[in-house]
């Protein structure tokens, strides 16, 4: 069965090899680049230099190198980077050094488009700024190519660490923000509401327990509403946690009414075919609420 | 709503909400009410959810389809996790391999207008499902 995306065999690490055939990198590539190396390694510390003119002049430069010093070592390493580069030696240790660049990117922050555009710059100088014109114009236009799909090559490890850095942050905040979104409040003596919103998860699922048990025990209250109008959709996992978490509760002396399910939620619940058992619910806060003053013996006055 | 299918990856939790969100929104956009949106928007939970939890990944393939005088959503979910054995039983209410209510599939195929499985042991599942307005 053919799929277009195929997201965690491109993360989870192509070896060496597979890349070099990816990226149609052999041995007479390696060693046009090792060559090129000769002509270019002499002039390495001048290249670099410009290159860091270059970089003085892009706008988001002043936010990455504030202090003299960082420069100085980020220098260092891209000497490294490229006489590495001019060894030409792609193994699996030098494929974790590149991603681990891309990741290091993503934690600064930098932008992909600056990225490319100093990757751009670099092949640029490489392959014709630094160029000495010692060799015939097929030998030339062989390794430019070579040192080409080798630069493209090694730019797609550091893009692709720095993707899966980025997702990471980002799964990292929702994580954080639905953590902070478990509000158990008090609304009445015994009596509990927690509302939940958007999409619930086998984990959120597990901390709107955890968050509902807890509260239950320190306030010995005898009434919980679950208030789930702003769900996005109750499927039968949630469902089953929904029933999951109605037993747990009553277990510790505490009834949950689960409130706000909408006709749409309703019907969509009968066609699954989820049976709720016993589980009380309610189309809305009201009604809940309404319920949860009767079987705590609350009467409001002037109804 | 353009024609274009849109490729939704399914590798984790987290992808399971963009796929819920994408597809309640494509439905409302096709024209579909709310509560049929959300049936739509619940089958592809369901989907998306059974890739997790028994394929590891997959994806989720929103498109807008026509028929002569009407028009509709498809949603295909495919995965090349191990693929569903026993598909009869599979396909049977409160049956379950992961101890869950066992309602999902036969759910879906009661969500939909149309619905087809495919699959094999070893080389993946597919579920294409349809709604028409
Ligand atoms: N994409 C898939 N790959 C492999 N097996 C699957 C896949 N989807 C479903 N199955 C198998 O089919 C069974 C029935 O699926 P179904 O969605 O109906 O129930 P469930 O996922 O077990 O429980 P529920 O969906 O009610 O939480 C599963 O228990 C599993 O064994
Ligand atoms: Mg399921």
């Amino acid at each position: 069965m053919e799929s277009a995306i195929d997201r965690t065999n491109m993360s989870s690490g192509l070896t060496a090899d597979e890349l070099m055939a990816l990226y149609r990198v052999d041995e007479d590539d390696l060693q046009r680049i090792r060559e090129h190396g000769r002509i270019i390694e002499p002039r390495l510390g001048e290249l670099i230099e410009e290159f860091y003119a270059w970089l003085r002049r892009q706008p988001e430069y002043t936010r990455f190198f504030s202090d003299p010093d960082k420069e100085a070592a980020v220098r260092k390493l891209q000497q490294d980077f490229w006489r590495l580069f001019f060894e030409a030696k792609v193994d699996d240790d030098y494929i974790r050094g590149r991603r681990s660049v891309g990741e290091a990117h993503a934690r600064i922050g930098l932008s992909l488009q600056s990225y490319f555009a100093a990757v751009n710059h670099f092949l640029m100088m490489i392959n014709d700024t630094y160029y000495d014109g010692s060799q015939s114009g097929d030998e030339h236009g062989a390794t430019v190519n070579s040192v080409t799909k080798m630069v493209h090559l090694d730019t797609s490890l550091a893009v692709e660490s720095f993707s899966v850095a980025m997702n990471r942050q980002l799964t990292e905040q929702s994580r954080a923000m639905m953590e902070m979104s478990t509000p158990v409040t008090a609304l009445w003596n015994e009596i509990l509401m927690l509302p939940v919103v958007g999409i619930i998860d086998s984990r959120r699922a597990q901390d709107v327990m955890t968050a509902m048990l807890s509260r239950i025990a320190e306030t010995r209250s005898t009434v919980i509403i679950l208030d789930i109008s702003g769900v996005a959709v109750v499927d039968t996992a949630v469902a089953n946690h929904l029933i999951k978490i109605t037993k747990a509760t009553s277990l510790m002396g505490c009834e949950c009414i689960i409130s706000g399910v909408s006709p749409a939620i309703a019907q969509t619940m009968v066609e699954l075919g989820i049976d709720v058992g016993n589980v009380k619910t309610t189309a809305t806060l009201q009604d809940a609420l309404t319920q949860a003053f009767r079987q705590t013996g609350i009467v409001l006055s002037g109804q | 709503m353009p024609d274009r299918p849109r490729h939704i990856p399914i590798g984790q939790e987290g992808d399971v909400a963009v796929a819920i969100m994408r597809a309640r929104q494509q439905s409302q956009e096709a024209g579909f009410d709310v509560s049929t949106s959300c049936r739509i928007a619940t089958a592809v939970s369901e989907l998306a959810r059974n890739i997790i939890k028994y394929a590891g990944q997959g994806e989720i393939i929103l498109r807008r389809v026509t028929a002569p005088g009407t028009s509709g959503i498809e949603i295909r979910a495919q995965d090349q996790g191990p693929g569903i054995s026993d598909l009869e039983r599979a396909m049977e209410d409160r049956y379950s391999t992961g101890r869950s209510l066992g309602l999902g599939l036969p759910g879906v195929r009661r969500l939909m207008d149309e619905f087809d499985i495919k699959t094999e042991a070893g080389a993946g599942t597919r579920v294409t499902i349809r709604k028409w307005l």
